[in-house]
């Protein structure tokens, strides 16, 4: 049985693969742009409002950053289907 | 400590209470009309209907702990700005988890009809003996955490308004154990939202007061600069070495997809447009929540500038002190709401995930092997009694407490990733992961996670997580190989071929 979207069950699982294998990149991505934010900006000696400016890069940088990222996974990776409908069912 | 707020304190923790417990009945009677699964849908995962934010609100709230909120920022004081850095690796904890498990574990428990992780970990492997040593682990690692986060709310509660500790831990450990009772996992998951809004405004407040006692974020920071310059640097002077960095972006940041009490979470959603919205609004929240909270400890720095010794020798009385010394009393009432808030939505899930391993995954799972069948109205009383039983039994040990909220909760953390990760993984990724690796790797995995603590043994002097998952990791790979593969019709639903 297939729902109204189209998918059936196998390619729905075969769906979320992918999304986690996405996941995993912008995890890597994530590390990245935390080291780099941080660690990467230690030597720098600017700062703003008093504060050192690895502090920014790696706190809030790395934030907006992983924002960006559960962005882009939500409405360019990740799929809408329907989840509900075989439950009943298969469940009686 | 002699600057408690004494009832300025006590009335806004009350109203907070008071609210949470009317939420947690209006919500349970209102489900309870319009229920049509039975109970044990309704009362262990919400008849899977949360919608987008109190999904994100729920996975933040039981997440982030009353050490989140005193013993992390009391370390940040300490330490200085690298700990609230390391604590910025807590930003990508919900994408990952509903990223790598919110979709499958949605699809499988439907198809399976699951109403906890147990359930779908047996039907995946196929084994009564994982299901009973997963529901063992599960609850006593949510045990311990349970009663460090009545103590640390109930610590915090007691330095900030000057009433005793047992009070404390009297008002919101009877509020929560009755509102889980009573509420399950939707009632549960609805006080969540509200905690985790009562963690943001505590956070806001807090900041407020140490900022107008500092003379504005530009001075605080000046103070902190002219009296512990270290305190700006990553390494901190040599108190945050790298191996801290990276044990902790594995403790808290890479592995908490597999917490069970954050993957059951992935059953109880109403649809992908939830999980969607959830996974961007959870990660804007979790990220001011951590990182906002972490910084304020560091930045009380520059309000709080005697030796520890002044501030009775231990970091854990930092945030309390903050919070009696820059507010008014009114202010610093509402505040306090913050911690302890943090602290029952932590209790409320670990408690409704407890007793739903011992109803669910014990009980009727063995009744229904038996071929005896429980009336509904049974397993309604028997539930409520055994959240109540649990709950009180972890009340009970609260009122003699352990010593370092911190260090309990994470290695608790460490215990549940290191049982819990690889058989997650191998269930829903690796159709070769089977039975035998199953085993092996929770039953021994854990018990070197929990040894190598226990003897305080270590390699490259990292934190015994690595080691944990390490082992975990090797035997699930060899049991799964030299064990049988799983059989082919209960791997179907996990790995469909047509």
């Amino acid at each position: 049985m297939s729902s109204r979207d189209g998918l059936s069950y196998r390619q729905k699982m075969l769906q979320a693969n992918k999304e986690a294998k996405a996941t995993l990149v912008a995890l890597v991505l994530c590390i990245v742009v935390w080291a780099i934010g941080g660690f990467g900006l230690a030597g720098l000696d600017i700062e703003v409002f008093g504060t050192p400016v690895w502090i920014i890069g790696g706190t809030i940088g790395t934030w907006v950053f992983s924002i960006a990222a559960a962005v882009f996974l939500a409405k360019r990776v990740f799929a809408d289907f329907d989840l509900d409908e075989e439950e009943e069912a298969r469940h009686e | 400590m002699n600057n408690a707020i004494g009832l300025a304190g006590l009335i806004p923790v009350l109203v907070f209470l008071l609210a949470a417990l009317g939420l947690a009945l209006w919500v349970r009677q209102k489900s309870r009309a319009a229920s049509a699964g039975g109970f044990v849908k309704e009362y262990f995962i919400g008849d899977r209907a949360l919608g987008g934010f109190v999904l994100a609100m729920t996975t933040i709230a039981t997440y982030g702990s009353v050490s989140s909120f005193v013993g992390g920022p009391g370390q940040a004081w300490n330490v200085g700005f690298g700990w609230v850095y390391m604590a910025t690796v807590q930003v990508v904890t919900l994408f990952l988890l509903y990223g790598i498990m919110g979709k499958k574990m949605a699809l499988v428990s439907r198809k399976l009809g699951s109403v906890t992780v147990i359930d779908v970990i047996r039907e995946r492997y196929q084994s009564n003996a994982l299901a009973v040593a997963a529901a063992f682990i599960l609850v006593v690692f949510f045990a311990a955490t349970m009663v460090a986060q009545f103590v640390g709310g109930a610590k915090l509660f007691e330095a900030v308004t000057g009433y005793s500790y047992v009070v404390g831990l009297f008002l919101f450990g009877a509020a929560v154990i009755i509102f889980t009772a009573v509420g399950g996992f939707r009632g549960v998951a609805v006080t969540d939202a509200l905690c985790g809004i009562a963690m943001l405004v505590g956070i806001a407040v807090l900041a407020g007061g140490i900022f107008s006692a500092g003379g504005g974020y530009e001075n605080v920071m000046n103070t902190i600069q002219a009296n512990r310059p270290e305190l700006l640097e990553p390494f901190a002077g040599g108190a945050m070495p790298l191996s801290l960095y990276f044990t902790q972006w594995l403790l808290v940041g890479v592995l908490t997809f597999c917490l069970p009490q954050s993957v059951v979470r992935c059953m109880g959603y109403k649809d992908t447009k939830s999980l969607h919205k959830a996974m961007i609004w959870g990660t804007v929240i979790i990220g001011a929540m951590m990182i906002g909270v972490t910084a304020l400890g560091t930045l009380s720095a520059g309000v709080l500038t005697d030796d520890l010794a002044a501030y009775g020798g231990s970091v854990d009385n930092i945030i309390p002190i903050a919070i009696a010394q820059t507010l008014p009393p009114w202010l610093a009432g509402i505040a306090v709401i913050g911690p302890i808030a943090a602290s029952i939505s932590t209790v409320s899930s670990l408690l409704i995930a407890s007793s739903s391993a011992i109803i669910k995954d014990l009980w009727l799972h063995r009744a229904e092997e038996k071929g005896v069948e429980v009336q509904d109205k049974s397993v309604s009383r028997f539930s409520q009694v055994a959240t109540l039983g649990i709950g009180v039994i972890v009340f009970v040990l609260a009122v003699t407490p352990p010593d370092v909220i911190w260090k309990i909760n994470m290695f608790a953390f460490g215990g549940l990733e290191t049982a819990f990760c690889w058989v997650f993984v191998g269930a829903l990724f690796w159709k070769r992961a089977n039975k035998t690796g199953a085993i092996a790797s929770m039953v021994g995995g854990t018990l070197t996670y929990c040894f190598t603590m226990a003897v305080g043994f270590k390699l490259f002097d990292l934190h015994q997580i690595v080691i944990g998952i390490t082992v975990a990791f090797v035997l699930m790979v060899v049991g799964s190989y030299l064990g049988k593969p799983s059989d082919k019709k209960a791997l179907a639903v996990f790995f469909p071929e047509k």
